[in-house]
C-alpha cells in the first residue's frame, strides 16, 4: 500500500510539473528579456508557446489516446518533456527557447493524457484517481509563479528547466511499476457531449487565470520592483488559499462550489483591477479570494469534465486541451490590451513624475541634478529597460535630506500608481472571463449539479 | 442553509467588502494632477534666493505653457527632445515671454527687490534659451 502511494506521488510530481509549467517562467520573464535583449511581445512567447502546444497536442491526441496504452503515452510524454526541458535550459537564443518550450508542451500534453489512467490504476478507484489528478493540477497551476520566482532568484532562469527534468523523470519509476490496458473504443458518447459545459467553464476560468497568474506577477515584480523571491512570497497566498478552500469545497453542493468559486474569482480579479495604489495588502487580499475561487470551482469542474468510466483517457485529454486553449485565447486577448494601455500610461506617469519634481520643496542644487538623472532613467524605460527612479535621489543625498526622500517616495509612488492603474482594463477583462464562467454554470446548472 | 453554504456567502460578502474598501481608499487619495497652467496655483513655498528663483522659473514655465496651450510638464519634457510639437522659435518666444511676466509678478509680490528686477530681466532676454530648447545646452550648463 505504501509502495503504491509512493508511485502515485511520483506520477503526481510529474503531473504537477507539467501543469505548473504553464506559469512557472512568468517570474523569469524580466531576466529572459534582459538575457536575450528582446521585446516584451517576443519574450511572452516563452509562455504562450508552451500553453498553445499543450492545447494543440491534447486536442489532436483525443483521436488516438484511447487506442494506445496509457503507460506508453505517459512514458513518451515524460521522455519528450524531459529532453525539451534540458534543451530549454541550454537555450542560447530566444527562438530556440520558444521552440524547445513548444516541444515541452507537446511532451506535457502526452504526459498529462497518460497520467490520468495511470493514477486511476494506481489508486484502484476512478473517483479517487481523478480527484488526485485534479487537485495536483489545480495546486500546481497556482504554485507555478511562486516556485519559478524562488528558483529564478536563487539559481537563475535556466535552473527552472534543470529542476524539472529529474522531477518529471520520477514518473518513469512509477510507470515501470504499473500496468494499464488500452481503453479501446471509448467512442464519442452522449455523456462526452454532456461534459462540454464543464469544459467550457474550465476554459473560461483558465482564461481568467491569466489575470491571476501572469498580470499580478508582472505587476508585483516589474512595476512595484519586488525581487522574484519577494514576489513569490506575495503570490504564494494564491496556492495557500487554493489548499485552504479544499474542506469547504468538499462540503458544498457541486453547483454552489462552482458558482461560488467563479464569483470569488471574479471579485478577486476586480479587487486586483481596483487596486487604489501599489499596495501589497490589497493585492494579497485579492489574490486570496482568487485562490479560494480557484480551489472551489476548478476541482469540481474538473471532476464534472471527466468520464470516470471507459471514456476516462479521452475526457481527460479533452479537458487538458480545453483549459489550455482557454489560457492561450485569453493571453491573445489580454496581452494586446495591456500593451495598448501601458504606452499612454507611461506618458502619464512621466508627466506626473515631472510635476512631482517641479513642485518638490527642495533646493535647486538638488532638484536640477536629480531631474537630469531621472530623465536618463526615463530614457532607459523608453529603450525597454526597467528604470530605477530612486537611484537619482539616493545618489544626491536622499538618505540625509528628508525633503528629497519625501520627493523620491512621492515620485516613485506616483509612477507605480499610474502604471498599476494601466493594468485595470486587463484585470477587468480577466474578471469578465470568470463572470462568463459563472453565467455559463448557472445556465447549465442542471447538468453541472448532477 | 447549511454551514458550508453560509461560509461561502460570508466569503463572497468579504470579497465585495474588499472592493468597497478599495474604492473608498481610491476616493480618499489625492493623486498628482497635471494643473492648468493658465490658472493661478499656490506659489512655490520657501524663502531666500533659491525659492525666489524657483518661483520665477515655475511661473515662467506656466506662462509659456499657457501660451502654447499645453501643460508645464509637457513643455519641460519637450525641451531638448526632437519629437516636440512646436518649432524652436515658438518655444523660445513663449519661454522668454513667460519668464519676463514671472519676473514682473515676482517684483510686484515683493519677492524680487526692485533694484535686481532689471538685471534679472536682462538675463532672461539674453539667455541662450534656443540652445536649451534644441538640446544643445542642458540646464546644468545654463546654471553652471
Amino acid at each position: 500500500m505504501a509502495g503504491r502511494r509512493i508511485l502515485v506521488a511520483l506520477v503526481v510530481a510529474a503531473v504537477g510539473v507539467a501543469f505548473a509549467d504553464s506559469s512557472i517562467v512568468v517570474l523569469a520573464l524580466p531576466e529572459l528579456y534582459t538575457r536575450f535583449d528582446t521585446t516584451i511581445e517576443r519574450v511572452s512567447w516563452v509562455v504562450t508557446a508552451y500553453n498553445a502546444a499543450v492545447a494543440g497536442a491534447a486536442l489532436v491526441l483525443i483521436a488516438v489516446v484511447h487506442r494506445v496504452s496509457a503507460k506508453t503515452v505517459f512514458v513518451a510524454g515524460l521522455l519528450v518533456f524531459t529532453a525539451a526541458s534540458i534543451a530549454c535550459a541550454a537555450a542560447g537564443s530566444l527562438w530556440f527557447l520558444v521552440g524547445a518550450r513548444a516541444v515541452q508542451g507537446v511532451g506535457a500534453a502526452l504526459l498529462l493524457a497518460g497520467s490520468l489512467p495511470l493514477i486511476v490504476s494506481l489508486t484502484g478507484s476512478a473517483l479517487r484517481g481523478a480527484t488526485v489528478w485534479t487537485l495536483a493540477g489545480t495546486l500546481a497551476a497556482a504554485l507555478g509563479p511562486a516556485l519559478g520566482g524562488v528558483v529564478t532568484q536563487a539559481l537563475g532562469w535556466r535552473a527552472i528547466f534543470v529542476v524539472q527534468a529529474p522531477l518529471a523523470l520520477c514518473g518513469l519509476l512509477a510507470a515501470v511499476g504499473v500496468h494499464t490496458a488500452p481503453l479501446l473504443e471509448e467512442g464519442w458518447s452522449r455523456s462526452a457531449s454532456r461534459r462540454l459545459p464543464a469544459n467550457a467553464c474550465l476554459a473560461l476560468l483558465f482564461g481568467a487565470l491569466v489575470g491571476v497568474l501572469f498580470l499580478s506577477v508582472l505587476l508585483v515584480i516589474t512595476v512595484w520592483g519586488y525581487s522574484p523571491i519577494a514576489g513569490a512570497a506575495i503570490v504564494s497566498v494564491l496556492p495557500a488559499a487554493t489548499v485552504a478552500a479544499r474542506p469547504l469545497e468538499r462540503r458544498l453542493p457541486r453547483l454552489a462550489a462552482i458558482c461560488g468559486g467563479a464569483a470569488l474569482l471574479t471579485t478577486g480579479l476586480l479587487g486586483l483591477a481596483l487596486l487604489p495604489f501599489a499596495s501589497v495588502g490589497f493585492c494579497a487580499a485579492a489574490l486570496v479570494f482568487c485562490g479560494l475561487g480557484l480551489g472551489l470551482a476548478v476541482p469540481v469542474l474538473s471532476n464534472a469534465a471527466l468520464e470516470l468510466g471507459p471514456g476516462l483517457s479521452r475526457s481527460g485529454t479533452l479537458t487538458i486541451g480545453i483549459r489550455h486553449l482557454g489560457l492561450v485565447l485569453a493571453i491573445a486577448c489580454i496581452a494586446p490590451l495591456l500593451a495598448s494601455d501601458l504606452e499612454p500610461a507611461g506618458h502619464r506617469a512621466e508627466l506626473r513624475a515631472t510635476a512631482v519634481l517641479l513642485d518638490a520643496p527642495v533646493g535647486l542644487g538638488s532638484k536640477i541634478p536629480v531631474a537630469l538623472d531621472a530623465r536618463s532613467e526615463f530614457a532607459r524605460a523608453q529603450a525597454g529597460e526597467i528604470p530605477d527612479l530612486s537611484r537619482p535621489f539616493d545618489a544626491h543625498g536622499a538618505a540625509h535630506d528628508p525633503a528629497l526622500a519625501a520627493a523620491r517616495d512621492r515620485l516613485v509612488g506616483t509612477i507605480e500608481d499610474t502604471i498599476t492603474r494601466a493594468f485595470r482594463p486587463s484585470f477587468v477583462l480577466s474578471a469578465s472571463f470568470a463572470l462568463a464562467a459563472l453565467v455559463l454554470a448557472f445556465v447549465f446548472r442542471r447538468r453541472l449539479a448532477t | 442553509m447549511s454551514r458550508a453554504f453560509l461560509v461561502l456567502v460570508v466569503l463572497v460578502a468579504f470579497s465585495v467588502t474588499l472592493l468597497a474598501a478599495e474604492l473608498a481608499t481610491s476616493a480618499a487619495r489625492a493623486d498628482v494632477e497635471i494643473a492648468n497652467p493658465c490658472r493661478t496655483r499656490a506659489a512655490f513655498p520657501g524663502h531666500g534666493l533659491d525659492a525666489v528663483a524657483q518661483r520665477i522659473v515655475l511661473d515662467g514655465l506656466d506662462g509659456a505653457a499657457c501660451r502654447l496651450h499645453t501643460s508645464r510638464e509637457e513643455l519641460v519634457l519637450s525641451l531638448g527632445n526632437g519629437e516636440r510639437r512646436w518649432d524652436e522659435h515658438t518655444i523660445e518666444t513663449a519661454l522668454r515671454a513667460g519668464l519676463l511676466r514671472a519676473v514682473d509678478a515676482s517684483e510686484q509680490r515683493g519677492d524680487l527687490p526692485s533694484f535686481l528686477a532689471p538685471l534679472v530681466r536682462g538675463v532672461v532676454e539674453r539667455a541662450p534659451l534656443r540652445q536649451l530648447v534644441e538640446g544643445g545646452l542642458t540646464l546644468r550648463d545654463l546654471l553652471g
